[in-house]
């Protein structure tokens, strides 16, 4: 089982992706974009369905509405090399002001964990095997940044930035 | 040169104390290899044939004397007594031991370097010029720029994963010596008509297997602008570039897919939208960075005859190995790593604390690492160059090859890397021993010879006057080559003159082809020209006439 961090601590997950073995009879589920609006758009609850966001989604656009309800957001991550999550992460909290929770799945590492941090995500799937405690200590790897960051890491100062 | 703050230091401590922590949890057996290697490769640590190589980062090539007394120390403690200088301006320990990696990082720090993003998919060490700063022709000088962009894309989040490696090289001067079109992004100084600084963009170059030439993207990008233009285009590059085959994610395949015109307008769109952000750069911060390349000060001397009356060898020394500074009085020198007999690029640990000293002597107390893996004293007062020239010629860095058939780029190959098909360092020896006469060499004029061990193409064989590739045939070394090939300004590739020839057989297959050019030239025809004007054929019909 994937350990879940979120505001660095492990806590209980309570999203499952739909069709997954782990569903079973859960009700929060999270469904690819498509499926998404489809099931709001038939009237399924709002609070308890969720967007799973495939790399290969770059066209935001279609979940654009949704963002003002949605409580989370799931970006799924194939490899530890998958980098298309990086930049969706940004674009949601920078462009698009999306102020949910943000959490990267699938595989995710001890060692990605600082970078996805600084894109915005705020929760962590941690892998199974991974130690959670070292994968929360690297949050506090760099007190220093070249970057301004999306998300909530603060540094003490940062050269080149984006937005503030 | 530039000098750390307190944001760079921590940084630098910072990226040391990670990378000592996943090498501890990796011999500890806690960090399975496999997802070791993208982190040991983003601190420039490669996996090699006998021992791990560390790829040290130069950036744009500029290094103190107390850097390269450092880069010797290194060599002497914890590898053997020598180190590589590569074709992207970095250097490489080919014998350090793993758990010896961090403490050589934390040395590393104490005079303000680092490995970072030296390999793995992400951006890489900043090209330019090495003689920036310096030319004559330059319309301005590149480093603190590339400077800006090391600090950017250092550690960058959003970029840590892309499809594949990033190259991005830049220039100040129209001639191009830092091979621009050959890279992911190539950046050409330029000033608009109201004498305003910025940057003509390409985009899309690279070599490997599919050698593509940089397209221009942008025809003059106000300098401000560079950040959020570099982030438009890696952030569609992240998004489009193609990660389900390795041999296809460069971003030049991309730009090919899609064609320049609609990727032009892909990058346009998303910059539209973060161009004005706070990654537009300000006058101060550029200033800031500038102030650390300021130029010397100079004293005002006077352009003198230094070789009159002086023996023929430094006549050819100051002919070959020293080029033009743009104050008088001065002389920027190239100390040859391209001895006839040794590996092209190396040099040893002794080696690099005399050139240090002799730096500190008679230059500015910095030296740049070219591509073409030489070192390059770039501050030397004409009456100051025969004691270098005495001083280099003691420690065998003088031989006066610049520019000819023996000043070769050459990859380690088959000797220590172990994607090689084949050996490069030995052909480099054959060719050193075949041409060793330099009235012959001087007579040939410009040849470049570019030589990979395989179609990585880390020696740029497909831009080397005449290619050199290593190929397996059956489990045998044998050698592709390629004529015509060129990087440095109206740069083209190399077309390949016939089946590939067997090891013994390169340097006189060499030896022929450049029959058919003495044969051939006309009055004051390099070879290059020579090549482009008759075509690889008769090179071809005179390399296999009686090859049967
Ligand atoms: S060209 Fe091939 S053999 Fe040479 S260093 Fe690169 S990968 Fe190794």
């Amino acid at each position: 089982m994937p350990q879940l961090i979120k505001n660095r601590a492990l806590c209980n997950n309570e999203w499952v992706v739909a069709g997954s073995e782990a569903a079973g009879s859960a009700t929060r589920l999270l469904l690819p974009l498509a499926d998404y609006i489809a099931a709001i758009a038939a009237g399924e609850p709002a609070d308890s369905r969720a967007v799973l966001l495939k790399p290969e989604v770059h066209d935001l656009t279609p979940l654009l509405p949704h963002l003002q309800h949605l409580p989370l957001i799931a970006v799924q991550f194939g490899t530890t090399g998958e980098g298309r999550g990086y930049t969706q992460a940004r674009l949601l909290r920078e462009r698009h002001g999306y102020k949910g929770e943000l959490r990267a799945i699938g595989a995710v590492r001890t060692d990605q964990v600082y970078f996805l941090a600084r894109c915005g995500f705020d929760a962590f799937d941690l892998v199974d095997g991974d130690d959670a405690a070292v994968a929360i200590s690297q949050l506090d790897r760099f007190s220093v940044a070249y970057q301004t960051s999306a998300g909530n890491l603060t540094h003490t100062r940062m050269r080149y930035g984006h937005q503030g | 040169m530039y000098r750390y703050d307190e944001i760079d230091a921590t940084l630098v401590a910072e990226r040391v104390a990670q990378f000592r922590d996943q090498t501890r949890r990796f011999l500890d057996g806690k960090l399975p290899e496999d997802e070791f290697r993208p982190l040991r490769l983003r601190n420039g640590l490669y996996i090699q044939k006998h021992a791990p190589m560390l790829r040290v980062a130069i950036p744009y090539g500029l290094l103190s004397t107390r850097q390269l007394r450092m880069l010797g120390h290194l060599a002497r403690k914890y590898d053997r007594d020598y180190a590589h200088f590569t074709t992207r301006q970095n250097i490489q320990y080919n014998w350090p031991k793993l758990e010896d990696v961090p403490d050589m990082l934390a040395d590393l720090a104490s005079v303000e370097m680092h490995a970072i993003q030296t390999s793995g998919n992400c951006i890489r060490n900043t090209t330019a010029d090495h003689f920036a700063g310096i030319a004559p022709d330059e319309i301005d000088d590149p480093r603190p720029y590339c400077e800006i962009i090391r600090q950017w894309s250092t550690l960058h989040p959003e970029f840590t994963y892309l499809p594949r490696k990033f190259k991005i090289a830049v220039t100040g001067s129209p001639a191009d010596r830092a091979a621009s079109e050959v890279h992911d992004i190539g950046l050409h100084m330029r000033r608009d008509a109201n004498g305003q600084v910025g940057f003509e963009v390409l985009v899309g170059g690279g070599l490997g297997r599919t050698p593509i030439l940089g397209k221009v993207i942008c025809d003059f990008l106000p300098r401000e602008h560079l950040l959020s233009y570099l982030e438009a285009i890696l952030r569609v590059y992240n998004q489009e570039g193609r990660r389900d085959n390795i041999y296809k994610a460069r971003i030049k395949i991309l730009v090919k897919a899609k064609g320049i015109d609609a990727f032009r307008t892909a990058v346009e769109a998303e910059w539209a939208l973060i161009r004005d952000s706070a990654l537009r750069l300000d006058v101060a911060e550029i200033d800031r960075v500038r102030a650390f390349f300021r130029p010397l000060p100079y004293e005002k001397l006077a352009d003198i005859n230094v070789t009159q009356g002086q023996s023929a060898d430094f006549q050819a020394w100051y002919r070959y190995n020293t080029r033009p500074h743009k104050v008088p009085g001065y002389r920027a020198v190239i100390v040859s790593l391209k001895a006839h007999g040794e590996a092209p690029g190396d040099i040893t640990a002794d080696q690099m604390d005399r050139v240090a000293d002799l730096a500190d002597r008679v230059s500015s107390g910095e030296l740049r690492a070219t591509h073409d893996q030489n070192l390059v004293l770039g501050e030397v007062r004409q009456i100051d160059l025969l004691e270098t020239w005495q001083t280099l010629k003691a420690l065998n860095l003088a031989t006066p090859n610049i520019g000819t058939l023996t000043d070769m780029i050459c990859c380690p190959g088959l000797d220590f890397c172990s994607l090689a098909n084949a050996g490069s360092i030995g052909i480099a020896k054959q060719i050193h021993e075949r041409f060793n006469d330099f009235d012959y060499l001087y007579d040939l004029g410009h040849v470049e010879i570019k030589m990979s061990g395989c179609m990585n193409a880390c020696g740029h064989h497909h831009v080397g006057h005449i290619g050199i590739l290593g190929v397996d045939k059956r489990g045998e070394e044998w050698y592709q080559i390629t004529l015509g090939g060129s990087a440095s300004g109206k740069s083209s590739l190399g077309e390949v003159i016939g089946p590939s020839v067997a090891k013994d057989a390169v340097a006189e297959t060499i030896a022929r082809i450049l029959d058919v050019y003495v044969a051939r030239r006309e009055d004051g025809e390099e070879f290059l020209e020579t090549v482009r004007r008759i075509g690889v054929d008769p090179f071809s019909e005179r390399v296999y006439a009686a090859a049967h």
